[in-house]
């Protein structure tokens, strides 16, 4: 890495899977906010759909998601007549309108639950908000919880892409996560998921978790590559123990240096590279004719909560526990608790805890941080136009040391990112948002680093 | 006013293609669809026998409507009937309020759409079909389906299994009589 770019190694900064960041979200905007949005959805507007299952069998000590360690299954039930009841009243505010294009479960862990409860929550979608036999369904799985079948019955539900939480392959790097399973197990999994026909297989990794090395990271590669996923996203590891305490469960001292973060993330590149994978975005890799690929190389790849996506929807509706959905610029975040979320399903009302209301300029800001993450360039001249004079002037002063290092070239009013400079992205990112400085005084332990 | 035969999957207007005409389907019948941002293709709506279609001369149709089965239709051009207005005002109103045109389609469609249980929307449609084409004979009405399952699938927002399920249940309880590929039979 080029020395100059050290200084960046520490910088925390925000995932921008959404903008503002959920950081900024707040208790003015209402369910009433939510529900008005929903009846001003278009007729044949197209649905992105998030389902979160917050359940796990067992912790794993680096979550940063909202999940709950659960051994009751009835309380799963119990969830899944929330959600249910959830659907039914989203679907009654649409009233018919909007086509979900796509369903996404996520967690948690949406395997949690067995195939019966998942069919059960997708016919609920189907009555509530419709869904027809081109809806894309993806489900994230623990390769731990598939059971005898389950693969094949959820592939008989409809479901073309499965997602499997790999993290990390060596038995010690497992071991020091708490979240240990096997490369047979793994491979099973994915022998199944060729066996039903699906042929939009992604794995997760992490790096920058405690015990990892370049050699266990290389290994962690050859076996993934080995695998043949049609995607992998590789993600680092975001150690923020002051507000995720079960992240103190975890060995901080075998944690890898800053350095050594970069090299793991460097690495990753190398090999998914040299192995045929393109670069998508910052932190996905797709093989060339997986839709994602294909999405980056049209120009058409976008952000949302789930990470880059060929997704077209604008609009997305979140179900479950703190799940987030974005309508007629509004994001809405439901509540984050059970309980909470309980009492409102219970009585037939959405169930927003949080959220805001887009102004035009944060409009026009996310636009343009969008642009960067997606396509490695922005129209700088349209940013600037939407801030204030102060914001502007820093936002310059920002990029011009940015292009002084080599991160950033300019080209008339647009700045472009430097192709080996793209682990930078979120630095750049955070350096065209003027909220930024605000972040970085006040919540930059609440952030993840930016590699 | 002209007469023309449209052949099975046969386009009559084409999406985002000009059109001057109204037609009046005198025989046959239509599927209306849209392609959506997302590239797939919506079903809107199904045309019949004295339903209208191209009520607003336009340079980019917001749809296609593509025969079903062989077809007849006939058509007024927009100009022909604009200069007719200018000595009888209001003719191309009094001529399309006497059948259903794209816009009752629409309204149908969020109607449906809006039906709580897939068994409601399934038999809701078959009822408006019925008030149109239904042929009615000793109490029973035979509702011909001259369209794909896969359409009414997607015009429903159903999976073509779900509609499968669906149409067996509502014959198991007797609500449709008789179950045929293009036609259904129910109770008046």
């Amino acid at each position: 890495m080029n020395p100059l770019w050290r200084k960046y190694l520490d910088v925390r900064a925000p995932r921008y899977t959404s903008y503002p960041s959920a950081l900024h979200f707040d208790e003015q905007a209402t369910a009433a906010d939510y529900g008005k949005r929903l009846g001003e959805v278009g007729l044949y507007e197209p649905l992105s759909l998030y389902v979160h299952i917050p359940f796990c069998r067992q912790m794993c000590w680096y979550c940063g998601c909202n999940m709950r360690v659960e051994n009751d299954y009835g309380r799963a039930l119990r969830y899944v007549r929330a959600l249910n009841n959830e659907i039914g009243t989203v679907g009654r505010r649409l009233g018919g309108a909007g086509r979900p294009l796509s369903v996404h479960f996520g967690g948690g862990t949406p395997n949690f639950l067995k195939v019966a409860e998942i069919g059960d929550i997708l016919g609920a979608i189907e009555l509530a908000l419709g869904l027809t036999d081109g809806t894309r369904l993806a489900i994230e799985l623990d390769p731990r919880l598939i059971g005898d079948g389950d693969v094949e019955r959820l592939a008989a539900l409809g479901f073309n892409r499965m997602s499997l939480g790999v993290q990390d392959f060596d038995p010690g790097v497992q071991a020091a996560i708490n979240r240990i399973q096997s490369f047979e197990m793994i491979e099973s999994a994915v022998g199944d998921m060729r066996r039903v026909g699906v042929n939009d297989v992604s794995f997760d990794l992490l790096y920058g978790l405690p015990k990892q090395t370049a050699e266990s990271f290389e290994a962690t590669l050859e076996k993934t590559i080995a695998l043949s996923p049609d995607r992998v996203a590789v993600f680092g590891y975001a150690h923020l123990p002051s507000q995720l305490p079960r992240q103190r469960l975890l060995d901080e001292t075998l944690l890898p240096p800053e350095e050594t973060r970069a090299d793991l993330a460097g690495l990753a590149d190398d090999m998914l590279v040299a192995a045929g994978y393109r670069r998508v975005g910052f932190d996905h890799y797709a093989k060339p004719d997986n839709p994602l690929a294909r999405a980056e190389l049209e120009g058409r790849l976008r952000r949302n909560f789930q990470g880059f996506t060929d997704d077209l929807a604008d609009t997305t509706i979140g179900f479950g526990a703190s799940a987030i959905g974005f309508v007629g610029g509004l994001y809405a975040q439901n509540a984050k608790t059970l309980g909470d979320y309980y009492r409102c399903t219970d009585r037939g009302e959405l169930a927003t805890a949080r959220g805001l209301v887009l102004s035009p300029r944060e409009v026009t800001i996310g636009q343009t941080i969008r642009g960067l993450l997606c396509r490695s360039q922005a129209d700088i001249a349209s940013l600037l136009a939407a801030l204030s004079p102060t914001e502007a002037n820093a936002v310059c002063a920002r990029l011009e040391s940015l292009e002084a290092d080599g991160v950033i070239s300019w080209d008339g009013d647009r700045i472009a990112l430097r192709p080996e400079a793209r682990p930078l992205s979120r630095v750049v990112a955070m350096a065209l948002d003027p909220y930024a400085p605000v972040i970085k005084d006040g919540a930059a332990r609440t952030l993840a680093r930016a590699l | 006013m002209a007469r023309r035969l449209v052949v099975k999957n046969k386009t009559l207007m084409v999406e985002g293609e000009p059109n001057h005409s109204l037609y009046v389907i005198v025989d046959g019948s239509f599927r209306l669809s849209k392609v959506l941002e997302d590239g797939r293709r919506q079903v809107t709506g199904f045309l019949f026998r004295g339903d209208f279609v191209g009520v607003r001369s336009t340079d980019a149709s917001a749809y296609t409507a593509e025969a079903l089965e062989d077809s007849s239709v006939c058509f007024f051009p927009h100009r022909y009937l604009d200069e007719i207005a200018i000595d009888a005002p209001g003719v191309k109103d009094r001529l399309i309020a006497r059948g259903q045109t794209e816009y009752h389609k629409a309204q149908d469609h969020i109607v449906l759409l809006g039906k709580k249980t897939a068994e409601e929307r399934v038999i809701s449609f078959i009822e408006l079909i019925g008030k149109t084409i239904g042929v009615d004979d000793d109490g029973r009405r035979t509702v011909p389906l001259p369209m794909p399952r896969q359409d009414i699938a997607d015009y429903l927002g159903l999976r073509l299994e779900t509609l499968s399920r669906t149409l067996a249940a509502l014959k198991q309880d007797g609500r449709i009589l008789e179950l045929a590929r293009h036609h259904v039979v129910i109770e008046i």
